[in-house]
C-alpha cells in the first residue's frame, strides 16, 4: 500500500515550486477581487464566497499535480564520484566561532 | 520539503486568510451605515384591566391591551451584510416607583429576502403589557418604540431604535370583567 502511494510522482523542482506558489496566489487573489465586486454589486456575500472558492478548486487542479510545466529545471547534481575518493572527502567544518566579548 | 500535502496546505491556509480579509471587506463596507427608517405607529384601540398578578406578590396589578398598527418600508436596512431583522415594540413609561418601565409587547423577524414593507393592521401584541403595580392607570405618557437588532454576516449587531413614536394614554377606569 505505502509503495503505490510513493510511486506517485509528486516531485517539483524548485522553480516549479516557487512558480506554483506564485500561481496559486495569483489565483486566488484575482478570484477574491472579482468575487469581492461581484459580491458588492449584487448585495450577496455568499457569491463572493462561492467564486473565492472556485478560484480554489482552480488553483488546485493547477498547482497540486506535478505538472511537466513545474519540472522543467532540474537540479544538475554532480556526477558520482569514483570510490576511491570518497573516504578523503571530509571536508573540515567550517564554523568560526564568534570572538567572545571581553569586557 | 515540497510535498502535494505541503503545497495543499499552503493553499488552504492562503485562501483562507484571503476569505477572513473579504469578511472583513464585508463587514468595513457596511459598518457606518444608517440603519434607521421612519416608521408609522397608530394604536386604534386602548384597554386597561386590573387582574390578579400570579408571578408577583399577590395582589392585583395593571395589565394593558392594545391594537395597534405599524407601517415602515425596511428596505433600506438590507444589504450583503444583513442576514435578518429582528424588530420589537416597546413601550416606555414612567411610574412612582420607577423612572422607566419598558415592556416589549410584540416582536417579528424579517429574514433577508422576504417581504420587507412592513404593513401591519389591527395587530394585538403578542406579550402580556403588565405593569409591576398601578402604573399603567391613567398614566398619560406611555411611548410605543419599534427598535430592531441587525443580525450581520460580520461584524457587530447594532440595535437601531427606529424613528417615530407614538404616545398613547390609559383610561382613569378599569375595564371590568364580564362574568359569564
Amino acid at each position: 500500500m505505502q509503495s503505490i502511494f510513493s510511486s506517485i510522482p509528486t516531485h517539483m523542482d524548485y522553480k516549479g515550486q516557487k512558480l506554483a506558489e506564485q500561481i496559486f496566489q495569483g489565483i486566488i487573489l484575482v478570484s477574491a477581487v472579482i468575487g469581492f465586486i461581484y459580491g458588492l454589486i449584487i448585495e450577496q456575500f455568499g457569491w463572493t464566497v462561492y467564486i473565492v472558492l472556485g478560484g480554489f478548486a482552480i488553483s488546485c487542479l493547477l498547482t497540486l499535480p506535478p505538472w511537466p510545466v513545474y519540472r522543467r529545471n532540474p537540479l544538475a547534481w554532480q556526477p558520482v564520484l569514483a570510490e576511491s575518493q570518497g573516504e578523503a572527502r571530509e571536508k573540515p567544518q567550517e564554523n568560526p566561532k564568534k570572538p567572545r566579548k571581553h569586557k | 520539503m515540497n510535498t502535494v500535502l505541503s503545497r495543499a496546505n499552503s493553499l488552504f491556509a492562503f485562501s483562507l486568510s484571503v476569505m477572513a480579509a473579504l469578511t472583513f471587506g464585508c463587514f468595513i463596507t457596511t459598518a457606518f451605515k444608517d440603519r434607521s427608517v421612519p416608521v408609522d405607529i397608530h394604536v386604534s384601540k386602548v384597554m386597561l384591566k386590573n387582574v390578579d398578578d400570579f408571578t408577583g406578590p399577590r395582589e392585583r396589578s395593571d395589565l394593558g391591551f392594545l391594537t395597534f398598527d405599524i407601517s415602515a418600508d425596511l428596505q433600506p436596512i438590507f444589504d450583503w451584510n444583513v442576514k435578518q431583522l429582528f424588530l420589537y415594540l416597546s413601550a416606555e413609561y414612567t411610574t412612582k416607583s420607577n423612572a422607566l418601565n419598558q415592556v416589549v409587547l410584540w416582536d417579528k423577524i424579517v429574514l433577508r429576502g422576504e417581504q420587507t414593507k412592513l404593513y401591519l393592521k389591527d395587530m394585538k401584541s403578542k406579550y402580556f403589557f403588565f405593569d409591576d403595580g398601578n402604573g399603567l392607570r391613567a398614566n398619560k405618557n406611555i411611548t410605543l418604540t419599534l427598535s430592531w437588532n441587525v443580525v450581520p454576516n460580520a461584524g457587530i449587531l447594532p440595535l437601531v431604535i427606529g424613528s417615530g413614536h407614538e404616545s398613547l394614554t390609559f383610561p382613569d377606569t378599569y375595564e371590568t370583567t364580564k362574568s359569564y
